[in-house]
């Protein structure tokens, strides 16, 4: 490891030590024993949710004043002004830990709108925002998709129109937003020129929830929880100094934050998720179900673990590249799409091996339970960009292989 | 010792180089048809020149005391230039059985000779079911007095067996399987080249009628022998198979963006280009599982043996979607019998058959995991 490297995670476990306790396993277990819930979204009641919001603020709050709580950004807002290594070097570390989960503050809003916000926004937002979301005060959404525009985001319609006060309306509707409910702002692709080209009619607004006109709606998903959400944008009135970059040239800010979002994929194995790929588990599981000796289940079972552990060992040599402060390839990114192939073929594996257990609850330990994990793995093909869209990626941006032909539109759009 | 980055980076392209100058396509489709199956010359220039065959040896047997990282570099360079030598028999299988035996004596009489490059040397294990299990050995071997042994049986799918100077051989005692120490000159020995659908990996079987044989290891060892064997040998192989691998994934890549059908790249069809980035998955899994492996080798880690399994099974299926991958992006060219790809192919499902296949490695694993 490189010494500066070697100094800064020292540094990280000082930090750590002192505040929280390290992660205790949870993929040993005994059967019969302890919490059987295999759920990957939270689906917990309000209040519950309430608590854990205010624990992410708080864990983001100590981090902001020792000097972790935005690694990358620059001083002035309260940043470290060190390099993406450090910052994926500090989330290796922590994911020893057992610190509160910040995903409901990190993933979009410190993750993608932040440096989104820092490299297009005009300063009273920058000022007044950047270090209110850093300390964990503020928590910020994407209002990006919408019912006729997913992968291809550029078909976004919801409409920005100049107000007699120079400032901008905002009529649409946004979809599959998380954490839009605990957000105080969010950031917002408008359609102000419907004439233009489509990728260039686009402007970028930050719009603070609390805005009249702002409804946030609970958009309820296959496994029965809502962790998305449906935000209607009524007659909402929104400053000119909150727009981020050109009029119309909103498609430069939505590029910004993609990009972003790239390189914020989750890392594998942290909460009762990693259960489902342990060996251990698995095998508890098929002695419980009289399954030990069924050879299909056994070779099924060799793949998935073979899937797994590979995947792992592509995890841990990413980390190790990062420790000597090199930048990983497409580890991440074939990291990404392992990730959600091997949750799914392990949940199809369980379920098949409990059989008629899977389909009616007997209220046997760590049956039925699996189902929730089951109907959760349709969405790890789609959230965070299709295996379609990171399949492209991987064949455009590793392999570098040609476009696709651009459409009209795009074509118009080039320079 | 272990080599940092960039001396496994310099390593790479010092083999790669000299393989690209030595292995090209053509050396290898003429040899692949010759007896030996190998260049005498070539081997002798890897050894003088890159000190390849005491690469991961000992320093006290004359090698440069390296391990299976290092190694590794240099069987994913092999693998990715289907090299025709007897590195893989020699230096993987047979030399690391003569190590695993922990015979001073053994090790001290063929090592020197296998690191100078002056041996080449292969293991004997499976007979015609082609387990490589010591348990399924019917071959025997009996006390000749002085120490001495003498073999009976018969040996198949042994990698460079009309060629090897030094062959090791497992064969049953009354103590259990044992491992022997056998000269390609000894009398009673015969051995006769198998067709093999890779042929650029030479195999014969070998049948021994009373061959004077010497003990390595102790008596009835060969089953704890073969245990640490088969794992640094899938390790080694699966170095091979990334190689390879990559090896389809580049070509097919290449292809992908020159070849135009229908007015435009065939690479820019999102048919062919999730072909490839299924292939890329493929390959990025593999090399970090061998790699992982080979590292978790020369840690002594208690974690090895399940690694090795993995990166058998990963690596063996990496490389056999790589391989047909590669012919389906090649459309009609690639089933030529002129292009390439079906070399890969038929390496890759060799490979992958070689030790066993997928129904005896995935039982390993699940075994390695207590499951």
């Amino acid at each position: 490891m490189r010494q500066d490297m070697q100094d800064f995670a020292a540094e990280v476990r000082r930090f750590l030590d002192a505040h929280v306790a390290k992660t205790p396993d949870r993929t040993a277990l005994t059967w019969g024993e302890g919490d059987d819930s295999m759920a990957y979204f939270s689906s917990l009641p309000p209040e519950e949710e309430r608590e854990q919001v205010r624990r992410a603020r708080e864990w983001q709050r100590i981090r902001h004043e020792n000097g972790f709580g935005w690694i990358t950004g620059p001083q002035e807002y309260g940043g470290r002004g060190l390099t993406p290594v450090h910052d994926l070097l500090y989330d290796a570390i922590e994911s020893e830990y057992d610190v509160a989960d910040t995903g409901v503050l990190g993933v979009v809003g410190l993750g993608m709108i932040g440096p989104t916000i820092l490299a297009h926004a005009q300063s009273p937002v920058k000022d007044r925002w950047l270090p209110a979301m850093y300390r964990g005060d503020a928590i910020a959404c994407q209002l990006f998709s919408e019912p006729g525009a997913g992968s291809d985001l550029a078909s976004v319609a919801t409409r920005a129109v100049r107000g007699s006060g120079g400032e901008w309306v905002l009529n649409g509707q946004k979809v599959w937003t998380s954490v839009a409910q605990h957000s105080q702002i969010g950031l917002a692709l408008t359609r102000t020129n419907p004439e233009a080209p489509k990728h260039r009619g686009i402007t970028a607004f930050l719009v603070p929830m609390d805005a009249p006109g702002v409804e946030v709606r609970p958009l309820r998903q296959m496994t029965g929880g809502a962790d998305f959400n449906e935000v209607f944008l009524t007659d909402v009135r929104v400053p000119d100094d909150h727009r981020l970059g050109e009029v119309d040239g909103g498609w430069t800010v939505a590029l910004t934050t993609l990009m972003n979002e790239r390189a914020t994929v989750g890392s594998e194995g942290a909460g009762p998720v990693a259960a489902a790929l342990s060996p251990d588990r698995l095998s508890a599981l098929m002695r419980a179900t009289w399954t030990w000796d069924d050879r299909a289940l056994r070779a099924r079972l060799a793949e998935l673990l073979v899937d797994a552990l590979a995947t792992e060992h592509l995890n841990a040599r990413a980390l190790r590249k990062l420790r000597s402060g090199v930048s990983p390839g497409a580890e991440m990114s074939v990291s990404k799409l392992m990730y959600g192939q091997n949750l799914t073929r392990a949940a199809h594996f369980v379920t098949d091996a409990l059989g008629p257990r899977a389909i009616a609850d007997t209220g046997q330990w760590g049956t039925y339970a699996w189902t929730e994990l089951l109907l959760a793995t349709p969405a790890l093909r789609i959230l965070g960009g299709t295996e379609e869209i990171m399949k492209n990626i991987l064949a455009e941006r590793v392999l570098g292989l040609p476009k696709e032909p651009a459409t009209t539109a795009a074509k118009e759009v080039r320079p | 010792m272990t080599a940092d980055e960039s001396a496994l980076r310099e390593l790479r392209s010092s083999v790669r180089e000299f393989l690209e100058d030595k292995s090209p396509e053509e050396a290898v489709r003429k040899l692949m048809e010759s007896e030996p199956r190998f260049d005498p010359a070539v081997w002798a220039q890897a050894a003088d020149q890159l000190r390849l065959p005491g690469l991961a040896l000992p320093e006290e047997y004359g090698g440069d005391g390296f391990g299976m990282v290092e190694l590794g570099v240099v069987l994913e360079e092999s693998g990715r230039a289907l090299w025709c030598a007897p590195l893989f028999a020699t230096v993987v299988l047979a030399a690391q059985a003569l190590l695993a035996a922990g015979d001073a004596a053994a090790c001290a009489q063929h090592l020197p000779g296998i690191a100078a490059g002056r041996t080449t040397a292969t293991l004997a294990v499976a007979e015609d079911s082609g387990s490589w299990d010591p348990a399924m050995v019917s071959a025997r071997a009996v006390p000749a007095g002085n120490g001495r042994w003498k073999l009976r049986g018969r040996k198949s799918f042994v990698v460079d067996g009309t060629t090897a100077d030094l062959i090791l051989v497992v064969a049953r005692t009354v103590a259990g399987p044992s491992l022997f120490a056998v000269d390609r000159m000894a009398t009673g020995l015969t051995a006769e080249p198998m067709e093999t659908l890779d042929a650029t990996r030479a195999m014969a079987r070998l049948t021994f009628d009373a061959v004077p044989a010497t003990l390595v290891g102790a008596e009835g060892a060969g089953g704890r022998i073969m245990a640490r064997v088969l794992d640094t040998a899938s390790t080694g192989l699966a170095a091979e198979q990334a190689g390879g691998a990559r090896r389809c994934l580049e070509t097919s890549v290449d292809h992908a963006r020159v070849r135009h059908q229908f007015g435009r790249p065939i690479g820019s069809f999102q048919a062919v280009k999730h072909k490839c980035a299924d292939m890329l998955v493929q390959v990025e899994l593999a090399e970090a599982a061998s790699r992982e492996a080979a590292r978790l080798a020369d840690d002594e880690s208690e974690g090895f043996p399940v690694a090795s399994a993995v990166a058998h099974a990963c690596c063996s299926r990496a490389y056999m979607v790589a391989a047909m991958e590669n012919i389906q992006v090649h459309g009609g060219i690639g089933f030529t019998w002129e292009h390439p790809a079906h070399l890969y192919f038929r390496r890759a499902k060799s490979s992958q058959l070689l030790f066993g296949g997928p129904a005896v490695y995935h039982e390993r694993l699940l075994d390695r995991l207590g499951i």
